[in-house]
């Protein structure tokens, strides 16, 4: 559904790139996560492939049309969700996506439905202008669904959500995954990649560090982890460190033989763990 | 695209209807008009009025009517009430052999003086035709004063449609709306033209209103829209200019102001520059909107001369509008 080769961007037009030389492909039905902290260059990234920002270098296609050509007419396939909710303040929540489905060629969803699929029901006749942060943004959710989208992009789809209303959010694209949806998806949330994602990229400073699924990045990266907590000149230290390596090793049989365990607990690495393992910071 | 571009015109109505300023930008060229109507009464009238008896000789009464404005009263008394009204009534009575003049005192000069020359012409028995003098006219059938107020408000409606353009194309960027529209099937031609409708029509719709309301409901019509059309054009241009350059209503409004002084400008060249300087304007295409309104208004307008002012407007508006196309473009996406 997506081709990216060796795609670059710069806001400047100089040396100082947002988005460097990557690579991707996303296949038909797939959900492909970018995960980075902010300002790796995620939302760049899609709001290329989106048409929103001119393609300056790379080669680009998406749904099948070359991004070097205008296509108006591939949106009818596209739904896009944004990362800051953009809704016309003075219409309704209702008249908002009756405008919106207008637009489209395609046949379209019924507003009042959506509405209510992202928990708005009651607001429909309510200005998007007196609506919260949260319910704008899921206002915005909710319309990137409107023309039954083929290929569906959700830049932050749970950022700055409460945890319920995320979960909410979380259902529907799941529902939407195994209707068969491809999605591309950027968050700096690991949870929402190791939950949502078939692949996963990490992606920092504009470039890609690796791609792969959640599930090999943690047989490959994520070697068993061990949390200490101890007393040492009576306060608590806490270590985390890995079975497998030497160094680590060692280090535990002396916490263990030197001081007073506290606690002691195995588990896997997060992907936020092997993120900082692979790219050597943190996703904040 | 048809239905696209009637759906962003249709919302952009709706939006308008409920923006303060919006609707101030719609209403502001109407309730001017009511202003130039109540304040400005006597522009439109040439004519006297006469207040005579019922009773009067239907010779006399005939005669006055082909000369002035004629309101027929029962007796003497209701005759003298009607001349103490606030308004210039100059009332005639048969008195013995001839006539009386009643007057109020306040009258202006000119409506006395007009209405005793009358009857002392009706009593000696004269008609136009009895003139040795050539008629020579220039055609102008309605006063200038009037002309020139509602000739500057057409104008300034024209204006009031880049202001709407220039405010939904801010709040659409404030919304950041423009994106959710941009991956769309709709085109920015689509955009542009739907936008372009909304200011378009109803800044048309307040020229009618206010030149029904001023009292030029016998103007050519089709003059009227074609003018309206082609100098509402630039109008939009720096509409949507000044609405992608302003971050803000306030700035975007203060920004549409500007075209003020060109607009003022050329009116003020073209009332008060003699023949000879007036070459000096041609550059302004506000200028030959104004001239062709002048001459629709004022009921002297041909078409060669009409054509040639939107012409002027069109070629001017075309340069205007290559210079800013990159600008929207860029804008837009
Ligand atoms: N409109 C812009 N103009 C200039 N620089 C920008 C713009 N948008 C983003 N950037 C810069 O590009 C980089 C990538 O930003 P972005 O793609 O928004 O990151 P992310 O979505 O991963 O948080 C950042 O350094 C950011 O400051
Ligand atoms: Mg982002």
């Amino acid at each position: 559904m997506i081709s990216v080769k060796n795609l670059s961007h710069s806001y400047n037009k100089d040396e100082t790139k947002a988005v460097n030389n990557i690579s991707f492909e996303v296949q038909k039905g797939e959900t492909f996560g970018f995960l980075g902290p902010s300002g790796a260059g995620k939302s760049t990234t899609q709001n290329i492939l989106t048409g929103l920002l001119k393609l300056q270098q790379g080669e680009v296609t998406v749904g099948g049309f070359d991004l070097k050509k205008v296509h108006n007419e591939r949106f009818n396939k596209i739904g896009v969700s944004f990362e800051q909710s953009n809704v016309y303040g003075k219409l309704t929540a209702k008249e908002n996506l009756k405008f919106y489905a207008k637009l489209f060629d395609v046949e379209t969803r019924d507003p009042d439905e959506l509405i209510a699929l992202v928990g708005l029901q009651g607001k429909e006749k309510v200005r998007a202008g007196e609506f919260s942060k949260g319910m704008k943004h899921r206002l915005t959710f909710a319309r990137s669904m409107l023309n039954n989208p083929e290929l569906w992009f959700l830049d932050e789809p749970t950022t700055g959500l409460d945890p319920a209303i995320a979960a909410t959010i979380k259902d529907i694209i799941r529902e939407q995954q195994k209707k068969g949806t491809t999605s591309f998806l950027t968050t700096h949330n690991m949870f929402i990649a190791d939950e949502l994602c078939d692949r996963v990229a990490f992606i920092i400073d504009g470039e890609i560090k690796l791609i792969d699924t959640p599930k090999n990045l943690k047989l490959e990266y994520g070697k068993k982890l061990i949390d200490i907590e101890y007393v040492k000149d009576d306060k608590i230290v806490k270590e985390t460190l890995k079975t497998v390596d030497e160094h680590d090793k060692k280090r535990i049989s002396e916490i263990v033989n030197a001081y007073d365990i506290r606690t002691m607990h195995s588990k896997e690495a997060t992907l936020e763990e092997i993120f900082i393992e692979v790219t050597g910071r943190g996703l904040v | 695209m048809l239905k696209k571009i009637l759906r962003i015109f249709i919302r952009d109505i709706k939006s308008t209807k409920r923006e303060q300023i919006a609707l101030y930008i719609v209403f502001a060229p109407i309730l001017l008009a009511v202003a130039i109507t109540l304040f400005a009464p006597g522009l439109n009238d040439t004519t006297v009025n006469l207040a005579l008896l019922k009773s009067d000789e239907p010779a006399h009464i005939e005669y006055m009517q082909q000369f002035a404005k004629v309101e027929l009263y029962d007796d003497l008394e209701a005759l003298e009430t009607r001349v103490n009204k606030r308004d210039d009534v100059v009332a005639i009575a048969p008195k013995g052999d001839g006539y009386e003049i009643v007057l109020q005192g306040n009258e202006n000069e000119i409506v006395q003086t007009y209405s005793t020359m009358l009857n002392s012409l009706y009593e000696i028995g004269a008609t136009p035709e009895d003139t040795s003098a050539t008629i020579m006219s220039f055609g102008k059938t309605v006063p200038p004063l009037k002309t020139m107020l509602v000739n500057m408000l057409v104008s300034l409606t024209v204006m009031l449609a880049g202001m709407l353009i220039a405010l939904s194309i801010v709040t659409e960027k404030a919304e950041n709306t423009i994106n959710a529209l941009n991956v769309t099937p709709l085109s920015q031609t689509g955009f542009v033209i739907g936008k372009s409708m909304t200011g378009g029509l109803v800044s048309l719709v307040s020229i009618v209103i206010a030149l029904f309301i001023t009292g030029y409901s016998g103007v050519n019509w089709l003059m009227v829209i074609l003018v309206g059309v082609t100098s509402m054009l630039l109008s939009l241009i720096i509409g949507f200019v000044q609405g992608l350059a302003s971050s803000d209503v306030i700035e975007a409004a203060t920004n549409v102001k500007m075209i003020f002084l060109p607009i003022a400008g050329s009116i003020v060249g073209y009332e008060l520059l003699s023949d000879k300087w007036q070459w000096t304007m041609y550059w302004s295409p506000f200028y030959w909107a104004y001239k062709a309104n002048d001459m629709i208004l004022s009921k002297t307008a041909d078409w060669p001369t009409v054509l040639l002012c939107t012409g002027m407007v069109l070629v001017l508006t075309l340069a205007v509008f290559f210079i800013a196309r990159p600008k929207i473009r860029k804008g837009l996406s």
